[in-house]
């Protein structure tokens, strides 16, 4: 029952016990977790939202021995993880970090660590779940998570602004952050001079090269000790916040564009909404995962419809407009996250249990499958009956858009290829759903070539 | 005291903090007392002492 991500850290764990969560603070970090709530640094972190809250829990609850202390925190329904954040949501993430490390050094504290899992994104913002972050340390000694910081949040942020923002996959295969002598290297030399990202990247990717080629110090030396000012801590600081901060991305994709360039009328398009609130109304369940979700008109009709909908696209540029347009609508049921159906995140990390794939992510009531089947049948070439079965993986009720080849998006995918796909037509379709789904109710698309169909599997 | 970091912080970084925090701390003292005293000029006293300006996390955008 303990997590399989929480075992690094001797100050506590995170584990469950009967279904719920608890964290236990083990002696080893009794001091700090004494500091953390009487310097009222969690009060305050707490009354702002930039931590989640905690509930006392009792002792005796320990799942090992050598507990100090057992909490229950409040717990966030839907997991996300840094590399299938957009950059608006990473930047987020960076700049929380930065000023929970600002509050920290207010009360004779710091962040021990900088890692970009610590934070989960929750009802429209970033918030730091590990509640175990903080210890007690002198604002003379260089700060140790520095280094984790750049790699975590300044290098897939510079990537992403400077590069392209397909670099923030990377993160799925460097779990540790980005090493920065990888960044340094894929960084266009214009970001020499930017004084933040040479300093805190070209800069320090050189310092680690040098350092890794001195001699291991002598048995008997102890360990070295640097001081820096309080104010150059500050300073420090100040310069990640600004680095941070003057990092930016404006993306064209074509995709941003599809919703007022597809082959829509408004008679078509009202006919589409319809249905598909009337059928998310009759499953009447309180999850929707919006997959293939682009700027997520649709989305916004499920939330409407008293959803909690997460909105999954493999296009960053649209998962960001999305992402900042449901936090300036205020629509916090909606989480847009950056996801590729046909190669979902795996499990990854020690042992492949430290951070769970898309699928073990829990189960929504119901997923939202629009303009998405012919990307996967005829542009991934994935048989009809496939992407059923993996639907009926996914949740209990599927409302699916079926795209004929007579409609335009179709024809486009086939324009430059042989058609081999015999069996993509409605017959098709009703048969290879009708395997592991009953049809509830099928609706044709005012207006349009398509039909919408409400699934529940058997 | 020695350092006990949880996690590995990296010589080289350490070390290239103790450069950049001695570069940096003079301009940022600076500019500090600057803002802090721009600040007080137009009676902001709440701002003076707050730290230095730009967006924070808790601020809606």
């Amino acid at each position: 029952m303990v997590d399989p991500a929480s075992f690094r850290d001797p100050s506590g764990f995170v584990f469950r016990r009967d279904g719920v969560l608890y964290r236990q603070v083990q002696a080893f970090g009794a001091a700090d977790w004494a500091a953390f709530t009487s310097t009222g640094l969690y009060g305050r972190l707490a009354a702002d939202r930039l931590i989640v809250e905690h509930h006392e829990a009792s002792v005796e609850l320990a799942a090992l021995p050598d507990a100090v202390a057992v909490i229950r925190p409040r717990v966030i329904e839907t997991i996300s993880h840094p590399y299938e954040w957009s950059f608006s949501q990473l930047k987020e993430a960076a700049l929380l970090t930065l000023e929970l490390q600002s509050r920290a050094l207010d009360v004779g504290m710091r962040l021990k660590d900088a890692s970009a899992y610590n934070v989960q994104l929750d009802a429209g913002r970033p918030i730091l779940i590990d509640s175990l972050s903080f210890e007690l340390a002198a604002p003379t000694e260089p700060w140790p998570a520095y280094r984790q910081f750049c790699e975590h949040f300044l290098a897939p942020l510079a990537l992403i602004a400077h590069r392209d923002p397909r670099c923030g996959l990377m993160l799925r295969e460097f779990i540790d952050g980005i090493p920065l002598d990888l960044a340094a290297r894929l960084l266009p030399g214009r970001t020499r001079f930017n004084l933040g990202i040479s300093a805190h990247i070209h800069l320090h990717a050189g310092a680690q090269r040098r350092a890794a080629n001195e001699p291991p110090p002598a048995a008997d030396t102890g360990k070295r000790e640097r001081r820096i000012s309080e104010t150059g801590q500050r300073a420090l600081l100040d310069s990640l916040r600004r680095t941070v901060e003057g990092l930016r991305w404006q993306p064209s994709s074509h995709w941003s564009e599809y919703a007022s360039t597809t082959s829509y009328s408004d008679a078509a398009t009202s006919s589409k909404g319809e249905i598909v609130r009337e059928m998310l109304v009759t499953v009447g369940g309180r999850t929707a995962w919006d997959v293939g979700a682009d700027t997520g008109v649709y989305s916004a009709i499920a939330a409407d419809a008293g959803y909690n909908v997460i909105a999954w696209d493999q296009d960053a540029a649209s998962v960001d407009a999305h992402w900042r347009r449901v936090r300036g609508d205020g629509k916090p049921a909606i989480l847009p996250l950056i996801l590729d159906l046909a190669n979902p995140s795996p499990a990854i990390g020690w042992a492949l249990e430290e951070r769970a794939s898309f699928l073990e992510r829990g189960e929504p009531d119901v997923i939202l499958a629009l303009a998405l089947v012919h990307h996967l049948a005829i542009g991934n070439n994935v048989p009809l009956p496939g992407v059923a079965r993996l639907f009926a993986r996914m949740a209990p009720h599927a409302i699916v858009e079926f795209v004929p080849k007579e409609d335009p998006m179709t024809r486009r995918l086939l324009a430059a290829r042989r058609d081999i796909f015999e069996r993509y037509t409605v017959d098709g379709f009703r048969e290879a759903f009708g395997g592991p789904f009953r049809i509830v109710r099928e609706a044709p698309v005012t207006d349009s070539p398509r039909t919408l169909f409400l699934l529940e599997r058997r | 005291m020695p350092i006990l970091a949880y996690i590995d912080p990296g010589s080289g970084s350490m070390l290239l903090q103790v450069l950049l925090a001695g570069v940096l701390a003079v301009p940022f003292f600076f500019r500090r007392v600057i803002s802090d005293g721009w600040h007080r000029i137009r009676g902001n006293r709440d701002d003076a002492t707050r730290s230095e300006g730009g967006e924070d996390a808790t601020s809606d955008r």
